[in-house]
């Protein structure tokens, strides 16, 4: 099957059009449009090329590599689903909590025991906390655990 | 002898205590990430780069350790290909053709103390070549004007796949999707181009978190798609039993290695695992007969691993002279360069004198070092070696997240790191190589910028692209480097992959 280059070429030559489209679209630099290169023409020429090489890959596509579907596909988009998280959490939740659900959830789900799975999360979370805080004097945020800070 | 001064300036930089010092961190964290699973040396140098930003290192002490570490990433690699049968990297293919056989005969130790030398040999080797053609190549470079630069990059895009790269229409993709991505933001004429009023984007993409996205996260996604989070078998070492006998035995092949590696090194299009090919076919020409190549011939270990380390040295001499870097890492430590706000290219020859010779004299520091290191403390790289990626990946994660979190502070950052490892995962599953990518991100601005100054100069006229020889001369080697992959490309991976059979 040859789907995936075709396909991934059809988009790149709608990313090119509108990526070209954009350019003619600038606003003229102060002190008017005289000179030769303007902001547009690089991003011009890269339209051009980025059109025809995806011509290509649709005219010459090369074999597909399977997509990962069923359970695979759904590990991997709960593997996404918690980096997200991850990065919505780490300032609200705080470094070490943050990192201790994420770190762990990703070792579990890649196929480690829970237990042994969150608490890898859990050390790893506190040692870095403490490397960075201490040792290299760069502030994580606390989070939920900011009631230490006092003490 | 102008560059005996210099050199001895370098080691004057190189040799501080605290550069020293994390010269040393940089050889061990190196050898580890060329040794574990799932961290090639390009992905374990984005790794490491905003951690040297947030340490705070001067420009020569982050220069320096992130080179320790891409001269260790070469070092770690062939753990796996002698123990397990597994290159750590591709360059490492050709270690695994006879060192494999060598471990499985019981001779593991040898093999790995075998390659350690050769790696030092090739490395030292290499390193000569350097300090004696590099300063040539930037008197020389700073005869280019934009016209040449602008071709220069493009040979840099056209080559960067190599002569064995398999499609390269999509190294094109690549490269313009690059370029793409380094055009949003403000340019030089105070136009905001493709920034959609967000004002994250005003100062561009940074590349950086580019870099980590694409390599750090599509990786933990690969991962997760094989199931490879077991690891692999416990493996153990023999005890060390190397006569000064057997080491003579090898130094022919690793000189020669090292020197063939270097040359394919610095010439675009060629890179390591053409360095270590040729080095391998070569040392089975010369020994003839009398080897017992495939079958565990120690020089069969020390030829391919000297053409290795030889051409990771090999391949600073562009990167350092004409700031157009041939490989994916070296393309990394380019970006710590420009991040370090010093222009790479011939001028940093002297305008950043200590900079450059420090890191020169580093890596030869750094080559003794490594020999040090990876004789003794063998044992422990083969231990972390079987360190489950299912604990190890999402640590790396992490250590990115926090890499990238401690450059800005940011959570938008993150988001951008985490599409951007999506994105790279898919195109990795399209077999659309990165590496041109993140070429692209880096020359982008100064490729615009070297158009825009031949067109200031010619008026406008786009025939002085390529109205001197030289310019000539580059847009010719850049065609020929998109065009011979569909010729000798097929042919000459038949012939790798043969040689990779005869092992099995």
């Amino acid at each position: 099957m040859t789907f995936n280059d075709r396909i991934f070429g059809v988009l790149m030559i709608v990313l090119a059009v509108a990526y070209g489209w954009g350019a003619t679209q600038f606003p003229e630099p102060f002190g008017g449009g005289a000179e030769a290169v303007g902001p547009e023409t690089f991003p011009l020429l890269l339209a051009v090329v980025l059109t025809l090489s995806s011509l290509y890959m649709i005219v010459r596509p090369d074999p597909d590599n399977a997509w990962p579907w069923s359970r695979t596909g759904v590990e991997l988009v709960i593997a996404v689903v918690v980096l997200v998280l991850y990065a919505m959490l780490l300032q609200p939740l705080g470094f070490i909590p943050s990192t201790l659900l994420a770190v762990g959830t990703l070792c579990w789900r890649m196929g480690a025991s829970p237990g042994k799975a969150y608490l890898t999360g859990g050390i790893a979370g506190v040692v870095v906390f403490l490397l960075f805080n201490f040792a290299l004097d760069l502030a994580l945020p606390l989070g939920l655990l900011e009631f230490l800070e006092a003490t | 002898m102008e560059t005996l001064g210099f050199l001895m300036d370098g080691f004057g930089v190189a040799l501080q205590p605290h550069n020293l010092m994390f010269a040393l961190m940089g050889a061990f964290l190196g050898t580890l990430i060329g040794a574990l699973p799932g961290l090639g040396p390009a992905n374990g140098v984005a790794i490491l780069i905003p951690l040297a930003f947030t340490l705070g290192l001067a420009p020569e002490t982050a220069m320096i350790m992130l080179t320790s570490v891409y001269a260790g990433a070469m070092y770690g690699g062939r753990i796996s290909s002698i123990l397990l049968n597994i290159p750590g990297d591709e360059p490492a293919m050709m270690t695994c053709l006879d060192g494999y056989p060598m471990a499985q005969k019981g001779k593991a130790a040898e093999a790995l103390a075998i390659s350690a030398v050769a790696s030092f040999v090739g490395g030292l080797v290499a390193t000569v070549g350097l300090i004696l053609l590099a300063p040539l190549l930037a008197d020389f470079a700073l005869t280019f004007g934009p016209a040449e630069y602008f071709a220069l990059f493009l040979l840099a895009f056209a080559t960067l796949g190599g002569i064995t790269g398999k499609n390269p229409m999509k190294t094109v993709v690549a490269a313009c999707i690059g370029l793409m991505i380094a055009t949003v933001g403000i340019d030089s004429t105070g136009t905001q181009r493709y920034t959609f009023s967000v004002l994250e984007l005003y100062e561009g993409v940074d590349f950086i978190i580019a870099i980590v996205g694409l390599f750090a996260i599509s990786e933990l996604m690969f991962f997760i798609e094989e199931k490879a989070g077991g690891g692999k078998e416990k493996m153990t070492v023999n005890k060390l039993s190397l006569s000064w006998a057997d080491i003579r035995g090898i130094m022919p092949s690793s000189i020669r290695g090292g020197i063939l590696g270097f040359i394919a090194g610095v010439l675009p299009g060629a890179g390591a695992s053409l360095g270590s090919f040729i080095g391998y076919t070569l040392e089975k020409k010369v020994v003839g007969k009398k080897g017992y190549f495939g079958e565990g011939d120690p020089r069969g270990v020390a030829g391919p691993e000297a053409g290795n380390n030889g051409a990771s040295s090999g391949a600073l001499v562009p990167m350092l002279t004409l700031g157009v870097p041939g490989s994916g890492t070296t393309a990394v430590l380019l970006a710590l360069l420009i991040s370090l706000n010093i222009t790479p290219g011939p001028l940093m020859f002297t305008q950043n004198a200590d900079i450059v010779w420090g890191v020169i004299a580093a890596l030869l520091i750094g080559n003794f070092l490594l020999l040090l290191l990876n004789i003794p403390l063998v044992g422990i790289f083969v231990k972390l070696l079987s360190v489950p990626p299912m604990y190890l990946l999402p640590i790396v994660t992490m250590v990115a997240f926090v890499g990238i979190y401690s450059i800005s502070n940011t959570t938008f950052d993150l988001y951008f790191m985490v599409a951007f490892g999506v994105f790279g995962y898919v195109l990795r599953k399209l077999e659309i190589p990165l590496v041109p990518i993140i070429l692209g991100l880096l020359l982008g601005p100064e490729m615009e910028k070297n158009l825009r100054h031949a067109m200031e100069i010619s008026d406008g006229d786009w025939m002085v692209l390529w109205d001197s020889g030289l310019a000539i001369g580059l847009w010719v080697v850049a065609g020929l480097g998109l065009i011979l992959p569909y010729i000798v490309g097929p042919l000459l991976r038949r012939r790798m992959q043969a040689g990779g059979a005869q092992s099995d």
